[in-house]
């Protein structure tokens, strides 16, 4: 019976378990607010203009996970959203221009990760001239109008439906999110993320090897910006400089509120599916409810602020050494004890 | 264990504090909506962005036409001027049975997907503004029609300095269309007879940026010793250019008009650093769209060049074609701002 009740308090005490209950009760709440919002159409349409967001911030929590940060990924997904227009207007087979976007989205991502995996320079500062560069690379590669009118076998993946209801968008997403979640948790590439993330000179001693480790990361979020800027393009229908301008504070709060440690080495995705569906929802109901857009992001920011400073908090009292779980330090001594491959230092009880 | 606990706690606190910010707002929402009692059509106006006094104007002057008509106008848009951010406001509109939306589009393309699938549902589409893909709506809306707005300025400049002399534009940035059509129109205003006397001397682009706007204004002032008038059309432009004549003190040799908001530019007009700025009326503008769509609706408008329609308060309307672009309703011709009504204005 104990035991039963222990589990139970466990499970319920899981940050995800906690966004499911947060998701039902926005639900119920934006069902009272809208007569709108309980139907069939809107909630299979929920997440439909938010995917973009969602497939950039699944490769964001990666590059938080493992302790840095990505601030470019907008820029990123705006200068391949341009380049697939430009090989696409200039006559190249609409499948191949979308791999040549893609692999610029992944050359850039590439560049971030030498600056900051190979030179060891602060991931923070790397982005945000990334994010200017890659902004005005974006506006030399297309100036202007902007392009429209691709073909719909190209379209159909942000703004295509399956059986007239389903977005495609959705299943890409949803696609995207179980893949790179058997990556995160069930490869050793991921297990590295969260032991670098954790302590990074730790991980070195351990022998994970980190510069590679931290390179590929930056190179995926660069990867999975291609991939939204395909998804961003099926869905508005139109290549422009300006492509996901704005969007960083969607991207960020969706992988803070998931319950990714800002500071690394703890996270899931699922929970950062999780905060994109309780995001996009939350923007729905209030929208369906006609509430003013500046209260919409009154009400986000209070959200993404209180899950950082909880979060913080936590930390806070936890290094001060509270009992039950074993501060980072000693795990710390674990890791370098055992140096292999299968350890599986704290990450793993306060993450996942 | 406790790190749990406190999460767990702390999501708590997270979601009692947004529902509790959200019913105190929704709360006054509902008494706004209560209002509209015996309602017509449920007409949505989404501006490029809001929290800006032009698109405040607009809704300002569309629920000023729907309280007349009977109508309800929910005014609500993105915080950034972002196409990306307008969708999930069209869809809504959708979502919630609108009868009409009334957009100004940030990317004429990017909104045009949800704005056809919004008309699949049944909404009728009015652009206003910020035209969308032409075969995304019904009607557009326009300010005065871009030959207007070029004609207009060059003649308000020309007056001001005796139809002749060196003159300059200041724009916006070299790919914004809106800007490169007034220029054209204004080149071709140029080279009628009574305009012959001024000369074109350098178009310049201050990229919609006080600060460039100013440094280029400095350099049309210094490489253009005998430059008589600078044209503005941009309302950026034209407040960084007067500032900067202000401050040179060049304020009656060079001569300053173009396209500038009352409010930002009252000082400058009272100082006789810009005598004649103009603009169109931005409630008015937003009174016509909600006209526009009102009679879409009642099917008295189907986009058919000729149909005329009355405008509530200002007057009869036709639906014509404008500069090449069609279906289109124009709203006449630009305000005047001058020392003796500039204070009239409030926008």
């Amino acid at each position: 019976m104990r035991t039963a009740l222990l589990f139970a308090a466990r499970l319920l005490a899981r940050w995800e378990v906690l966004l499911v209950i947060a998701i039902i009760g926005v639900g119920i709440w934006s069902t009272t607010l809208s007569p709108f919002f309980f139907v069939r159409a809107n909630l299979l349409d929920l997440l439909t203009p938010y995917a973009f967001i969602g497939l950039m911030a699944f490769g964001l929590a990666f590059v938080v996970i493992a302790g840095e940060i990505d601030i470019s990924v907008a820029s990123i997904l705006a200068v391949s959203v341009v380049c697939f227009s430009q090989f696409y207007d200039a006559g190249l087979n609409v499948w191949l221009a979308l791999l040549a976007g893609l692999a610029v989205a992944t050359g850039l991502g590439c560049i971030n990760g030498v600056l900051v995996g190979i030179f060891d320079l602060p991931s923070l500062a790397i982005t945000l001239g990334t994010l200017a560069a890659y902004q005005g690379l974006a506006y030399v590669i297309l100036p202007g109008e902007g392009v429209a009118a691709f073909p719909e076998s190209v379209t159909k993946f942000g703004g295509g439906y399956w059986h007239v209801e389903l977005p495609i968008a959705l299943i890409v997403l949803v696609v995207f999110a179980v893949a790179l979640g058997f990556v995160l948790h069930a490869t050793r590439f991921g297990r590295y993320l969260y032991t670098i993330g954790s302590n990074r000179e730790a991980a070195r001693f351990a022998g994970v090897p980190v510069a590679r480790v931290r390179v590929t990361v930056f190179a995926l979020s660069g990867f999975m910006a291609g991939i939204a800027g395909i998804v961003y393009l099926g869905y508005f229908g139109s290549a422009r400089a300006d492509a996901g301008q704005g969007s960083l504070l969607d991207v960020v709060t969706a992988v803070v509120l998931g319950g990714v440690d800002i500071f690394g080495g703890s996270g899931s995705m699922l929970g950062v599916f999780l905060a994109l569906v309780l995001v996009a929802e939350l923007r729905n109901g209030m929208q369906l409810a006609n509430i003013s857009g500046d209260t919409q992001n009154i009400v986000i920011g209070v959200l993404l602020l209180t899950a950082i400073v909880l979060g913080n908090l936590t930390r806070a009292i936890q290094a001060r050494g509270l009992p039950s779980i074993p501060r980072r330090k000693e795990v710390i001594g674990n890791a370098t004890a055992s140096a292999g491959l299968a350890i599986e230092p704290e990450t793993e009880v306060k993450g996942r | 264990m406790s790190r749990r606990r406190l999460r767990f706690g702390g999501l708590a606190i997270c979601l009692v504090f947004a529902a509790a910010l959200v019913t105190a707002l929704t709360a006054t929402a509902g008494q706004e909506a209560a209002g509209h009692k015996g309602q017509n059509y449920k007409i949505f106006l989404v501006p490029k962005l809001i929290g800006v006094n032009v698109f405040t104007e607009n809704g300002k002057g569309a629920k000023e036409a729907a309280k007349e008509l009977g109508d309800t106008v929910i005014y609500n848009g993105p915080t950034e001027a972002v196409a990306a951010k307008q969708v999930p406001f069209i869809n809504t509109a959708a979502q919630q049975q609108a009868d009409a939306i009334i957009i100004s589009a940030n990317d004429p393309n990017a909104v045009a997907p949800a704005l056809k699938r919004a008309a699949a549902r049944g909404a009728k589409i009015v652009s206003y503004d910020g035209d969308v893909a032409r075969d995304a709506r019904t009607i557009f809306v326009s300010p005065p029609s871009a030959s207007a707005i070029g004609q207009f300025q060059v003649e308000w400049l020309g007056s001001q300095i005796g139809y002749k002399g060196e003159i300059a534009i200041l724009s916006a940035t070299p790919t914004a269309a809106n800007q490169n059509t007034w220029i054209k129109f204004m080149k071709a205003a140029l080279k009628k007879p009574k305009y012959r006397g001024m000369k074109l001397v350098k178009i310049a682009y201050g990229n919609d940026n006080p600060t460039d706007s100013a440094k280029e204004t400095q350099a049309l002032l210094q490489g253009y010793p005998n430059l008589k008038g600078i044209i503005s059309p941009t309302t950026v432009g034209v407040a960084a250019a007067a500032q900067v004549l202000q401050q040179e003190r060049k304020c009656n040799a060079v001569a300053l008009t173009g396209l500038g908001l009352p409010n930002e530019m009252r000082k400058y007009i009272k100082a006789g650093c810009a005598k004649k700025v103009g603009l169109w009326n931005e409630r008015d503008f937003g009174y016509l769209a909600a006209y526009v769509a009102h009679y879409v609706l009642d099917g008295k408008l189907t986009g058919k060049i000729g149909q005329t329609f009355k405008a509530g308060r200002l007057g009869k309307r036709t639906v014509v074609v404008s500069d090449g672009n069609r279906p289109v309703v124009v709203l006449g011709d630009p305000l005047v701002f001058t020392k003796a009504n500039v204070d009239k204005f409030n926008f």
